[in-house]
């Protein structure tokens, strides 16, 4: 009797049955869509740490060191030509932990998350800071810090810290821009920008420049590329009369300030840390590193 | 000798190598980054999975390095030799090495967000094809092996030198049936239930592998059970129904015994079948074929005669690893042949419309994975749309065709369309493409040649640039632009007239330079003009004006040249001794925006031009603002010579330099109008 009543009411045209139908087509397909793609975004959901740098700075050394863990062999590598992301997973740092890494006692809880080696080659940047750009909106698996690893011993040659500090330049001013525009549309300043590493690698080499040196190198030659760009040639396609908004974009840092510091960047709540150490060979290692990145999670 | 073999992944980790000699370190990174991120020259159209013979061979000095990529795993093949050798079998060694790499470990490539691979094993693999192949194409001088091998074992990787090694059971099968009966056709016909590849070299005659193509019937089953009893030897059957490990065991054992049955007409009639069958026989291949046929058939008695005795166990555990490699290159070839032929086919009638239907349906909702036929249509519109935009047709080509081959097999992201899939692939060849290696910051650049820090050991010197280019494109106007910018930004600027051989072009430059001089005097520009009337070298003319500019403390030198066609030869190896004199910082070429030039022709050519060592550094593109959204122009420059553009010049005034911004370009080259 039941059914026969409940099959007659669900014939009816009332206002509840045509409004139930209509919902349930139209959620279907949104159901159907997100079942599909399920599998994909439940990957993507890690949070994300950048591995960045110019070629050779050992990014693709870091990453494989860090997900076979320190006593590995450690893995022959060579040019890089796609971002690759590799899941690590490490304890939650607590206040008394001191090193977290991976092949250590579990002892607390473990958090996984994804680093993503990227190239160093010039040609291929442009898909870096694509990548930087796109996850930005999305909450849960976008970027969560920015590791830019450089090589301490090549730094002493004034070319290669020219380019060393072209990228790390470029880097920061797309950081800032996305900050700037959160800040703009009245996000808190702590969650406005990504924390930023600046490792200094390959210190077991006795060319290499100590942290310090890296960090007051690095700091000078942007002083002197954010001079010179700020005095070049317009760029294509950029109107006389829009110059005056576009160039205040352009500036990293504290505006008009003479000298360049990474300090400038908590401004735009960017914080820059700089620390040292090396993927193979003796000295202080990548556990400073590590630790780093496990408290940005 | 090889020098070394690497399996590496795109993400740079070296998944598996193996070195005979040590080697530069930066031989393997130089290689991937030219052929693989900068697509130079011959080495650009490989980024897919083809044949390692079908990929240009990548030089260095001494070196020459053969690889194959696949594509969909994202993983290098790569074998290193000396460039003084001549190793025939390289292209074989690195597919076949792909082929098993593959199979063995695709499971493992295929995980995502993890770079370990557990190949330990895979050492095996790799010498058990050195020692094949290489033995392969020495045999034909070397005596025959000391009895480590079976007497086959020649001949069989003889036909890898062209093709996939049969199974071994079913060559034993065929020689099986030469030598005892051959006419017989049951036999014959059991093969088609094989694949056709394994089973063509097997069949006595040309008349049966007809037969073998042509009729793919039934009955393999019976003719099978038909040749067991013939036999008499378990080991058939075993073989076919995949029980392999007892065929292995017993098999060396029987060839020996079979061989002394087998006559020379059964040998010969082998090789005809390779000649008849092959349709791309290797001609190396071919010989030690032949060599180590007859050889073995000489020497087989006295080989024989000890062959029980020599066979320990270590052989046969060799020789399961022979199999297994064996088939696993036998089963990939026929998985390639078989998809050759579905493709060809129509599939079902049902299955046809149900995949049009999900296919439709996810053309809307997005998750595709995208097949050449739905890339086909679309590619060919995105092809129309650059030559629209004076994209040269040889670029356009190339870069539809790496698109068309990044998308392949990917899956287009939720609400996602094909083409716009293609387009964002298209942007991101493009901005690639146009993007140089190292941006360049023309004024830091100067002050690190000009002032160099404290630390550096590098004197002070004046930085010098040099403007090329064919008659007429604006060489002087460009030049004097860049100087206007620089004397803004306070630099002491000497012009050079190197163009000591069009009448009025030293009086042209003079006026640009008063021009010039009136513009900037008051801001505190200081710009001069070195010349040395006509008539004289300009190699000559240009080292005197950077020697005098050194004297003076000028920061910048800018050289004006003379004019040239491209194809003028005289003129054009003037700019050898040009760039050794003058020694520039900076050649930049001026190119014109504007279509029907033979732009392409001419940037290659200068780019040729100065010497083996010295090349182009960049392009001025002028008449940007003429040409609206049509700047095809440059990209067929850019593809033509692997120069970046630097500058465009977009009108009349000493201030109408522009930067080049690359997404500029982009945006015009892809904007529909
Ligand atoms: N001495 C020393 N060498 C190192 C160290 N870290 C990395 N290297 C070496 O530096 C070289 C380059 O390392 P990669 O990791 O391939 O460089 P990358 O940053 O990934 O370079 P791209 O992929 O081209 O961007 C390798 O030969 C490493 O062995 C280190 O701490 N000390
Ligand atoms: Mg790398």
């Amino acid at each position: 009797m039941a059914f026969t009543d409940f099959a007659e009411y669900l014939l009816t045209p009332t206002p509840a049955v045509i409004f139930g139908g209509i919902f349930i087509v139209l959620l279907v397909p949104v159901l159907l869509h997100f079942l599909l793609t399920a599998n994909v975004s439940s990957l993507t959901n890690l949070p994300t740490i950048l591995l960045v740098g110019p070629s050779g700075a050992g990014k693709t050394a870091l990453a494989t060191r860090m997900e076979r863990g320190p006593d590995a062999q450690p893995t022959e590598t060579h040019t890089t030509t796609n971002n690759h992301s590799i899941e690590i997973e490490t304890p939650v740092p607590s206040s008394s932990s001191e090193s977290p890494s991976s092949s250590g006692p579990s002892a607390g809880e473990h958090v996984k998350f994804l680093l993503t080696d990227t190239p160093g080659h010039g040609k291929l940047r442009a898909r870096v800071f694509n990548r930087l750009d796109a996850m930005g909106e999305n909450d849960k698996g976008r970027v969560r810090a920015v590791v830019f690893l450089c090589d301490a011993a090549a730094l002493s040659d004034p070319d290669s810290l020219r380019h060393a500090a072209a990228y790390l330049h470029d880097l920061l001013l797309v950081l800032q821009r996305r900050a700037s525009a959160r800040i703009r549309a009245g996000a808190p300043l702590a969650k406005c920008g990504n924390p930023v590493l600046v490792a200094a690698n390959k210190l077991d080499l006795f060319t290499a420049l100590p942290g310090t040196a890296v960090k007051s190198n690095l700091e000078a030659e942007v002083t002197r590329i954010r001079a010179s760009r700020s005095k070049r040639l317009l760029d294509s396609g950029v109107g006389a009369d829009e110059v005056g908004s576009e160039a205040q974009d352009d500036w990293l840092g504290e505006y008009a300030s003479q000298k360049f510091t990474f300090e400038q960047m908590g401004e735009f709540g960017i914080d820059i840390d700089v620390i040292g150490g090396n993927v193979t060979g003796e000295g202080p290692g990548i556990e400073k590193w590590w630790q780093w990145m496990a408290y940005r999670l | 000798m090889l020098d070394a073999f690497e399996i590496i992944t795109t993400s740079g980790v070296v998944l598996w190598s193996r070195t005979f000699t040590p080697l530069h370190a930066n031989l393997i990174n130089n290689f991937i980054s030219d052929v693989f991120i900068e697509e130079k020259g011959a080495n650009a159209a490989t980024r897919d999975d083809q044949l390692s013979s079908t990929n240009p061979p990548y030089k260095s000095d001494q070196h020459t390095l053969k690889y194959t990529f696949v594509k969909e795993l994202g993983v290098i093949f790569v074998a290193v030799y000396r460039s003084l050798l001549h190793l025939s079998w390289i292209d074989k060694l690195v597919d076949n090495i792909k082929t098993l790499f593959v199979d063995l470990y695709g499971d493992q490539l295929k995980k995502p967000n993890t770079t370990i691979i557990e190949c330990h094993g895979f050492d095996e693999y790799f010498d058990q094809q050195v020692r094949e192949l290489e033995g392969s194409a020495s045999k034909g001088a070397a005596a025959v092996p000391e009895g480590a091998l079976p007497q086959e074992e020649p001949t069989l990787s003889g036909n890898l030198g062209d093709e996939p090694p049969l199974p071994p059971g079913l060559r034993y099968k065929g020689r099986a049936l030469n030598g005892a009966n051959s006419g017989e056709e049951p036999s014959a016909e059991s093969t088609p239930n094989l694949s056709p590849t394994t089973s063509r070299p097997s069949t006595p005659s040309a008349a049966a592998a007809h037969l073998v193509v042509g009729k793919p019937g039934p009955g393999g089953k019976l003719s099978r059970r038909a040749r067991k009893m013939q036999n008499a030897g378990a080991s058939h059957g075993a073989v076919s129904s995949g029980d392999e490990a007892a065929a292995r065991r017993t098999k060396p054992v029987k060839t020996a015994k079979k061989g002394r049955k087998w006559t020379d007409d059964g040998l010969a009639d082998e090789q005809d079948d390779v000649q008849l069958d092959y349709s791309i026989p290797s001609q190396t291949g071919i010989a030690a074929d032949a060599s180590t046929a007859a050889r073995s058939s000489a020497v087989e008695h006295v080989d024989s005669s000890t062959w029980g005795s020599t066979t320990t166990k270590g052989q046969f555990i060799l020789k399961d690893l022979d199999d297994e490699v064996h088939d696993i290159l036998a089963s990939a070839k026929s998985k390639a042949d078989a998809n050759n032929n579905k493709s060809t086919s129509a599939s079902g009638l049902l299955g046809s419309g149900l995949n049009t239907i999900s296919g439709l349906f996810r053309n809307v909702v997005g998750g595709k994975t995208l097949t050449k036929e739905d890339l086909d249509k679309a590619m060919k519109g995105m092809e129309e749309h650059l030559l629209k935009k004076n994209v040269a047709l040889e670029a356009a080509v190339r870069l539809c065709e790496g698109v068309e081959k990044e998308l392949i097999g990917v899956k287009t992201g939720s609400f996602e369309s094909i083409s716009s899939r293609i387009q964002s692939a298209m942007e991101a060849s493009l901005t690639k493409m146009l993007t140089p290696t190292n941006s360049l910051d023309l004024l830091r650049e100067i002050d690190a040649i000009t002032r160099p820090g404290p630390a550096s050991l590098r004197t002070p010197r004046p930085y010098v640039v040099s403007i090329v280019g064919v008659n007429g494109v604006g060489k002087s106007t460009n030049l004097s632009k860049m100087c206007f910018f620089l004397l803004q930004n306070k630099y002491r600027v000497l012009i050079a007239a190197g163009d000591t051989f069009r009448s009025g072009a030293v009086e042209q430059l003079a006026v640009h330079v008063r021009n010039l001089k009136e513009l900037t005097i008051r801001e505190g520009g200081h710009v001069d003009l070195y010349q040395k009337g006509y008539g004289k070298d300009a190699a000559q003319v240009a080292r005197d004006a950077v020697a005098h500019a050194t004297a003076e403390g000028y920061d910048v030198v800018l050289i004006d040249t003379a004019g040239r066609r491209h194809n003028d030869q005289r003129l054009m190896s003037s700019l050898e001794k040009f760039a050794d004199f003058a020694k520039p910082d900076k050649i930049l070429m001026v190119g014109e925006a504007l279509v029907g030039t033979d732009s392409v022709a001419q940037a290659r050519n200068f780019n040729a031009a100065f010497g083996a060592t010295r090349s182009l550094d960049g392009f001025i593109i002028s008449k940007c603002d003429t040409v609206g959204n049509m700047v095809g122009t440059l990209v067929s420059l850019v593809h033509a010579t692997g120069v970046p553009v630097l500058f465009v010049g977009v009108g009349q005034h000493y201030s109408d330099l522009r930067n080049f911004s690359v997404k500029w370009a982009v945006e015009k080259l892809l904007s529909s109008s």
